[in-house]
């Protein structure tokens, strides 16, 4: 995470944009290719599934703290409740995030969602039911990355425009007590 | 501008990110953190919201903002759903939430892609480790079913479940992908549907942690089906089967039956035993 380099036209983080687009590459790819090479359905399930479970993860923990500076989880609190927590960084430092970053960040995601939508779409047509399971396992996965995303950003912006009306109404006040107090 | 930036808002809700904070920042080795000269040196990082998120049927907490509404659990994801937990569950013994490490909002900042990475993986790992320990081996926890699988995860359950349908795979001479699709499908689908029974139940469990739960029960099954697949015998099979079989029951049993109204418990056990039972009957089946 690194912006001290000035975001420009350039990537300020390649080598995790990279990352972030290899997973899902490689497992459509396979899932796309592998009909031509392998036989075994088995194979196939698992090599898919497992990179795109790997990419979950990455995206989940590295990529998205880096490119867009965000992050979820969800924890269960004394009482045995489930609790999601999002995490952000604050006002500058988000607006210190490279455009070409969180840009390929967020098309990325929306477009490996869409891709899988397709290949499913083409598995009930063809009325391969196995492979709509592969399908059902992958898309459930980008899902919840883009899910959780999506809230925590949404959060992430509540939280700036709750501090900025509480840094507004607290200025406010001290300036009215300052003004008193010199009178 | 942001005078306050070097001030949390507000401390409260910051101590468990600082937990979580120290938590990981203590595993990580001590250079990166500190060699951060463009950041910050204080965390300047937004109070995070916790948005009570409730999937048992408590009521509603009226701590302010509900800020989520909560995710479309009732459409039933399919289980096997890694959701890393990126930092560990604060301990039960809360340490003092003193943040002494100045990284910007989350964590370890890595100097190189692999540093972090490595670090969070071993904290998976040692995670899906003490969950397996806890579940399936005794331990003083497995009254409390809130203690038990406080940091659930889902990892566990996944290597668990493809494992089983591999070995089962590997042991049928015929129809491969059959099996492995059938055992797959029939793991995950079990869990989700035993983990609606018990919340239909009026049950009070965490729809994660059940099926987390669910997941790791299947150990025993799993070094049952490999011992099986190794050795031919019918009888030694059989006999595999029905201990492998009882240690899952045994593991699953107090977490099960504690969600539910003592009147319910064999409403929401007998579906798990079944399952569990019809997975041996497939293990020993397959030849």
């Amino acid at each position: 995470m690194d912006f001290s380099q000035t975001p420009g036209e350039n990537y300020a983080n390649p080598k995790t944009c990279f990352f972030h687009v290899l997973f899902k590459a490689a497992a459509l790819a396979f899932y796309i290719l592998s009909a031509l090479f392998v036989d075994s359905f088995v194979i196939i399930f698992v090599v898919t599934v497992v990179l795109a479970a790997l990419d979950f993860w990455v995206v989940k923990n590295v990529s998205g703290r880096i490119l867009v500076g965000l992050r979820w989880w969800n924890e269960i609190n004394e009482d045995g409740e489930s609790v999601w927590k999002f995490e952000s960084l604050d006002q500058q430092s988000l607006a210190r995030i490279n455009k070409k970053d969180s840009w390929l960040f967020w098309w990325t995601l929306y477009l490996n969602a869409a891709a899988w939508i397709v290949l499913g779409v083409f598995s009930v047509i063809r009325f391969q039911v196995d492979y709509v399971l592969v399908i059902a396992v992958c898309l459930s996965l980008s899902i919840a990355n883009i899910i959780g995303f999506t809230k925590c950003q949404k959060d992430a912006k509540k939280q700036i425009q709750a501090f900025a009306t509480q840094t507004i109404s607290s200025r406010f006040s001290s300036t009215l007590q300052s003004a008193f107090s010199v009178v | 501008m942001s005078h306050s930036d070097t001030i949390p808002l507000h401390s409260s809700s910051q101590s468990d990110i600082d937990e979580i904070e120290n938590l990981i920042n203590a595993s990580v080795q001590s250079g990166p953190a500190t060699v951060q000269p463009a950041r910050p040196p204080s965390p300047p990082r937004i109070p995070v919201s916790s948005s009570p998120f409730l999937q048992s049927n408590l009521p509603p907490p009226t701590t302010a903002a509900a800020k989520l509404p909560p995710l479309p659990s009732s459409s039933a994801p399919p289980s096997v759903l890694p959701a890393t937990v990126p930092g560990p569950a604060p301990p039960p013994a809360n340490s003092a939430g003193s943040n002494n490490f100045a990284a910007s909002g989350f964590g370890p900042a890595p100097n190189t892609l692999t540093e972090p990475v490595w670090d969070t993986v071993k904290r998976d790992l040692s995670r899906i480790v003490s969950n397996l320990k806890l579940v399936v081996f005794p331990n003083p926890f497995r009254e409390d079913p809130g203690k038990a699988l406080r940091d659930w995860d889902l990892w566990g359950p996944f290597f668990f479940i493809v494992f089983l349908g591999l070995v089962l795979s590997w042991s049928a001479s015929v129809k491969k992908s059959e099996v492995f699709a059938v055992a797959f499908a029939l793991l995950a689908a079990g869990a989700v549907i035993l983990t609606l029974n018990v919340l239909l139940l009026g049950g009070h469990i965490i729809f994660f942690q059940s099926l987390s739960l669910l997941g790791y029960c299947l150990f025993p099954l799993d070094v049952g089906a490999l011992i099986c697949m190794l050795q031919d015998n019918v009888i030694l099979k059989i006999v595999v089967v029905c201990v492998t079989l009882a240690w899952s029951s045994w593991a699953a049993y107090p977490f099960m039956s504690s969600a539910v109204n003592p009147r319910r418990k064999a409403l929401a056990l007998y579906p798990v035993f079944l399952m569990y039972v019809s997975v041996g009957f497939l293990i020993i089946a397959i030849d």
